[in-house]
């Protein structure tokens, strides 16, 4: 029942995107960026934007694009993988439903992402016919994860609230800095898990927003121009810096949560396959929902 | 226009009334910027909207539309109160001025503020910048012509030039601009009812010239009529032509058409559909037995009609691939050559015609005249081993040496192929030739005497010879007039001139006398019986030898005593949003048989007080990308791009009084129970009580679109209500132009 | 030996929204409808001592800003200023109406569900990247008239010479003229001749 609900809501959302693009941006209403005499530009979002995007931008891209992985690479042979054994219970906490939906969100992102970069560095591939196709395919496969993403926000929102327990966790940045296994008293998804959560989400959902004002160019939402008070072409530059900064985090946690679920912990990435997780890896890094889970007899 | 364009750059002031340059004549407008550029000139618009003329003018009033009267009373009495007028101009040059002063001081700046809606304060700037910068030029269109009082109009503003004495001088004249490539070449041409080609008057004398001119027998003329009597009234215009079709039906004016109704109509490259009463014409289209139209592109009136059938859309060609000459709004003549051979099945409208004439059988008399030349003894003979006429020259040839009237003789196709090959050698300001072109002014402009007469650039200037263009006024009223003589005063003549003042238009009789010597008999066998009909051109040598205008040297008369109105008088509109002044300043009686129509005046002025149901003035005007009917126009993409369908420029606060939306339909209804739908379009170009209507578009009629019965393929990128439809019944009283800028509606949220 | 710096001016003393640029440039580059290389505008239409018109189109800036942000670096700029860009390279991302302060690049709707194609603007009517005059070249990017020696053609066309280009010496020489002819009055500087060249 719940999932015919959040197919529902995800319809929604999408057509909403269908009603905005009833646009005026090829008759009288085209872009104007002339202001009127004695109106200037008070944010001078435009000069912002010449600056972030020819001077820093790219550098900053290659950064996160060499250095999070270069950090994730050095964790990996300083301080290795947690192995736990796979010998004891499993419990499936991932239908089929969560892990479709997790899946298409993963397969969207493994295109998303290697396409922004191609555009960030579209002079680097020679720009025209390479760099238009990833372009496209940026664009084709924010659908997919569009639809995904109001589902995957509901299904999870309950465990990814924050709570006081999550700045210890913090703290210690989960235990990832050391070798040991610990018991962390974390819940169903601990606060590493729930920041990517939030990330995803809103940052997924700003960056939808601002990717389909500037892949449309004329998608208009009368609110936030109310809200505002921000000419349709500020709008665009706005929507330009969002989402090239978003796109810096984003990338950044991203790498973080395959790292994380691939790599740091051995085996972990059964779970988006299987939807089972093992009962000794629950134990330890998320304790308190091992708790509960034992209580209902799950282990 | 009695100068030029370029002219325009040696005034000082800049009176502009009644039209909008910087939209009707975009590159012209180009002259005036220059004149205030670098000659400092003022400019001041007379309008209802703040039009893109206005926008940079250095002076604007906001004139209630169809007042324009009182206004240049109420600047004619402040000129003569404070004694700005040009005394000696006005004794030696103008007959009747004291009628107008005594109509001018009834006009006092709060009178005229309470009729026209301009400030008293505003009046007064205005008229003291005009009259203090000297010369003025005075430029009017439609917006002046077009109200039921149109001839009162184009009456007073000359009259205001010659009160300040800024008439026949470099930088000031009357600068009419007319409004369509080659119009005035078609006026010239006589396409009007109430004259033969070169405003030869309708009359036996006219007749009988243009008979010999055009190598028939008068008799031969006078068999196409119904009977001789016919030859001299005018026929029906192109404002009411559909009367002559609908009469006989309820509701309709009578007419007096030698018992019959119009019955087939002929439209050759003319938008009909952008005259008044659209719905009219519409009637007039459907109950015609035949129609046939020639134009490039499907004209609206052929999708307009309900008729299905005897309708005929013939294909004609344009200017690009015809030649021929043109004649520009200031009187020059431009040559223009054919680029590329007629395309598809289209024919040059020429040729339309000469198959029409074989087919009627009288295509040998047509073209005879281009078949026979002017031999120096004043008579035509057939040009021997001529096998065929050779168009356009032959043509051009035949205007030249018949329409005298104006001056056309020096118009020959050589001449005007010179100049339109070596423009560049021209001056901008003056249009002064240089080098090989030095005497001769750029086109020609008429009256061209003769073949070796330079041309007349600004009309009526005595300051310069009669060789160089100099002229008084024409003689064409008579030598006196209640016992006052109708001649110039002495020493009004051009420079150089053998008769120091004023003398009759030159005739047989008098030339001698004038040119101060008697002639030989030779000279005596050349001569016609007046220089208008003398076809050997020797009294105009004879004239222009000793340094006289053919034409007479007279005084311009601001009294017409064979008008209904004797001096310009104000009425208000027929739809009019005043009442009260409606009392004061009604309209004409109703007029029988003009140009065989009756036509209603008081009758529908006094109908009902329309401001009860139809509070908003409403006027019409141009669009910069369009002109006309505007259906060549639409047929351009880039131009509809610009501006893709028919809107209402509104007041906000009108708008927003009738709930009606910026980019919405609404609907203006006109007080003849018309109405169309159009979208409104918020400006602040209009006062809150009136609403202004471009005239441009077509195809839709009262909201049904007409645009289904376009042939494939050739339906224009954008159509729309016609403006015309809402402008209701009103026509001048002389010329019965009609009144489409001073009317009445009712907005509504569509 | 200087090179020209080749500028546009609209004298908006002179500039009446006629629209003859816009429509001249459309036509001779045969543009899409709907693509406006040139734009004329007016401001505080119907507002006495307000109202001004002018005309706006790529100005072919110092410093382009468009060059700057382009992330497939398809722009290119003539030692004579003009700023030109390889359609074939260009993924019509946008970057460069974002930057610019004049909305001078235009985006037919020729991408992947009606988005952007490749973008569009004025070439100071100097074509494109491809052989001068060739038939793709027009195709691409309109006439070349620069290198026929003819002036660009919304100029050409301007009723009343409000629209200028040429070397940036000789249009300030005819604006000084104009301004000393007038006395100093009127509209004496340009909406965005100081935002696009800089004084250089």
């Amino acid at each position: 029942m719940r999932k015919y609900f959040y197919a529902l809501i995800a319809l929604l959302s999408l057509a909403t995107v269908a009603l905005a693009t009833d646009s005026q941006i090829w008759g009288e209403m085209r872009i104007q960026n002339i202001l009127g005499y004695g109106q200037e530009e008070s944010l001078k979002l435009g000069a912002w934007f010449t600056l972030l995007q020819s001077k820093y931008f790219a550098w900053v891209f290659l950064g996160v694009l060499i250095g999070v992985p270069t950090v994730f690479f050095l964790h990996y042979k300083i301080i290795g993988q947690k192995v736990f054994p796979h010998s004891h219970n499993k419990h499936y906490a991932f239908n089929l439903f969560h892990r479709t939906v997790h899946q298409i969100a993963a397969v969207s992102f493994l295109v998303i992402i290697p396409t922004g970069f191609i555009i960030v560095f579209g002079d680097f591939f020679g720009g025209g016919t390479l760099v238009r196709m990833a372009k496209n395919l940026h664009g084709i496969f924010t659908i997919p994860f569009a639809i995904v993403i109001i589902p995957m926000a509901l299904m999870w929102i309950k465990e990814a609230i924050f709570n006081l327990e999550d700045i210890k966790w913090f703290m210690i940045l989960g235990g990832y800095l050391s070798k040991e296994k610990r018991i962390i008293n974390a819940t169903q998804f601990n606060a590493g898990q729930k920041m990517w959560y939030w990330v995803c989400i809103l940052g997924g959902l700003v960056m939808i927003l601002s990717g389909v004002m500037m892949f449309f160019m004329d998608f208009k939402i009368e609110m936030l121009h109310n809200l505002t008070g921000l000419s349709h072409i500020d709008m665009l530059r706005a929507s330009a810096i969002i989402h090239n900064v978003m796109g810096f985090i984003l990338v950044a946690v991203f790498f973080t949560h395959i790292y994380m679920a691939a790599v740091a912990i051995k085996g972990a990435i059964h779970s988006i396959i299987t939807g089972y997780v093992e009962e000794e890896e629950v134990k330890f890094l998320h304790n308190a929902w091992y708790k509960k889970l034992k209580e209902k007899g799950k282990f | 226009m009695t100068n030029s364009f370029g002219d325009i750059q040696n005034a000082k002031s800049i009176f502009i009334i009644g039209c909008n340059p910087a939209v009707n004549h975009p590159v012209g407008f180009g002259h005036i910027l220059k004149a205030k550029e670098r000659n400092n000139a003022k400019i001041i618009v007379i309008d209802p909207r703040f039009t893109k003329s206005a926008a940079k003018a250095d002076y604007f009033a906001q004139i209630r539309p169809g007042t324009d009267i009182p206004f240049v009373y109420g600047m004619l009495h402040i000129i003569f109160k404070n004694g700005w007028e040009d005394k000696k101009y006005i004794e030696d040059r103008v007959y009747g001025m004291d009628e107008i002063r005594a109509e001018a001081a009834k006009w006092t700046p709060q009178v005229v503020a309470d009729v026209t809606g301009v400030s008293a304060e505003t009046l007064i700037e205005i008229t003291t910048i005009y009259a203090k910068n000297s010369p003025g030029t005075l430029l009017w269109a439609m917006g002046l012509t077009q109200h039921t009082i149109g001839t009162g109009n184009t009456r007073i503003a000359p009259i205001l030039q010659m009160a300040l004495g800024y008439m026949g001088k470099a930088g000031g004249g009357t600068n009419i601009l007319r409004g369509h490539d080659n119009v005035q070449g078609a006026t010239d041409m006589g396409c009007l009812s109430d004259t033969l080609p070169g405003y030869y008057g309708l009359v036996e004398g006219s007749w009988k010239y243009y008979a010999r001119m055009w190598g028939v027998e008068y008799d031969y003329i006078k068999s196409q009529f119904k009977d001789a009597s016919w030859m001299g009234k005018p026929g029906f215009t192109l404002a009411r032509w559909w009367a002559g079709v609908l009469a006989g039906k309820p509701g309709e004016d009578a007419i007096e058409n030698a018992g019959t109704n119009l019955k087939a109509l002929v439209v050759m490259g003319c938008g009909i559909t952008s005259t008044s009463q659209n719905l009219k014409i519409q009637q007039g289209l459907d109950n015609l037995e035949l129609l046939v139209i020639a134009d490039p592109f499907v004209n609206e009136a052929a999708i307009l009609t309900n008729r299905k059938d005897n309708l005929f859309i013939l294909p004609s060609a344009t200017q690009f691939e015809s030649s021929g000459t043109v004649s520009a709004t200031n009187r020059s003549a431009q040559w223009r050559s054919k680029v590329v051979e007629p395309l598809y099945e289209s024919k040059p409208d020429q040729e339309i015609m000469f198959e029409l004439a074989k087919r009627l059988g009288f295509y040998e008399e047509y073209t005879r005249s281009m078949m026979m030349n002017l031999k120096s003894d004043g008579y035509l003979e057939m040009t021997p081993d001529k096998k065929t006429f050779q168009w356009p020259e032959d043509a051009t040839i035949e205007i030249s040496r018949t329409l005298r009237t104006i001056g056309m003789m020096g118009w020959t196709p050589e001449r005007i192929k010179k100049h339109t090959d070596n423009w560049h050698l021209f001056d901008e300001i003056t249009g002064a030739g240089k080098g090989e072109m030095k005497g001769e002014y750029y086109g020609l402009p008429w009256p061209c005497w003769s073949v070796k007469h330079g041309g007349t650039p600004n009309l009526y200037n005595v300051d310069v010879p009669v060789s160089e263009g100099g002229m008084g006024f024409r003689n064409n009223f008579g030598l006196e007039k209640d016992g006052v003589s109708l001649l110039a005063g002495n020493g009004s003549a051009p420079l150089d001139s053998k008769v120091n003042g004023g003398y009759p238009e030159i005739t047989k009789e008098n030339i001698e006398k004038l040119i101060g010597r008697p002639l030989s008999a030779s000279e005596k066998d050349l001569c016609g019986a007046n220089w208008k009909t003398c076809t050997s051109g020797k009294l105009v040598d004879l004239a222009l030898e000793a340094g006289l205008t053919p034409y007479g040297n007279a005084k311009a008369r601001a009294v017409v005593w064979t008008f209904p109105d004797r001096i310009p008088l104000h009425r208000e509109p027929l739809y009019s949003p005043r009442p009260d002044l409606v009392e004061k300043y009604p309209t004409y009686a109703d007029k029988q048989n003009h140009f065989r129509v009756t036509t209603k005046y008081a009758t529908i002025q006094k109908e009902k007080d329309y401001t009860k149901e139809f509070p908003t003035v409403m006027t019409t005007g141009r669009l910069v990308t369009m002109m006309g009917a505007g259906l060549e126009n639409r047929a351009s993409k880039y131009i509809c791009a610009l501006t893709p369908e028919m809107f209402c420029d509104i007041h906000p606060d009108l708008a927003t009084k009738n709930g009606i939306q910026n980019g919405h339909m609404m609907w203006v209804h006109s007080p003849a129970g018309t109405k169309i739908k159009v979208k409104a379009k918020y400006s602040y170009t209009v006062l809150p009580n009136m609403v202004f209507l471009p005239f441009h578009f077509g195809g839709f009629m009262q909201g049904v679109d007409m645009t289904g019965n376009f042939p494939a393929g050739t339906k224009p990128y954008a159509s729309g209500e016609c403006a015309n439809t809402v402008v209701s019944y009103g026509y001048d009283i002389i010329t019965q132009i009609p009144a489409s800028k001073a009317g009445l509606c009712r907005v509504e949220k569509a | 030996m200087e090179n020209a710096r080749m500028k546009f001016y609209c004298d908006e003393s002179r500039c009446i929204e006629c629209d003859g640029c816009s429509i001249a440039c459309a036509e001779a580059h045969e543009l899409p409808a709907g693509i406006a290389r040139r734009k004329v505008i007016t401001i505080h239409e119907g507002i006495p001592g307000k109202e001004v018109s002018t005309s706006i189109a790529c100005m072919h800036c110092t410093d382009a800003p468009c060059e700057q942000v382009c992330p497939v670096d398809c722009f290119y700029i003539r030692e004579d200023g003009v700023v030109l860009h390889d359609k074939e390279k260009c993924i019509g991302c946008g970057y460069c109406l974002y930057a610019c302060p004049f909305g001078a690049p235009q985006f037919p709707r020729e991408g992947i569900f009606g988005s952007k194609g490749a973008m569009d603007k004025c070439t100071m009517c100097a074509g494109g990247p491809l052989a001068t005059n060739s038939h793709h070249e027009f195709e691409l990017y309109g006439q070349n008239r620069i290198a026929e020696g003819k002036v660009p053609v919304c100029a050409a066309m301007c009723s009343t010479k409000a629209l200028l280009v040429g070397d940036a010496q000789s249009v300030s020489n005819v604006i000084r003229e104009r301004v000393a002819a007038r006395g100093g009055k009127g509209i004496n500087s340009s909406y965005g001749w100081d935002k696009a060249y800089k004084n250089q």
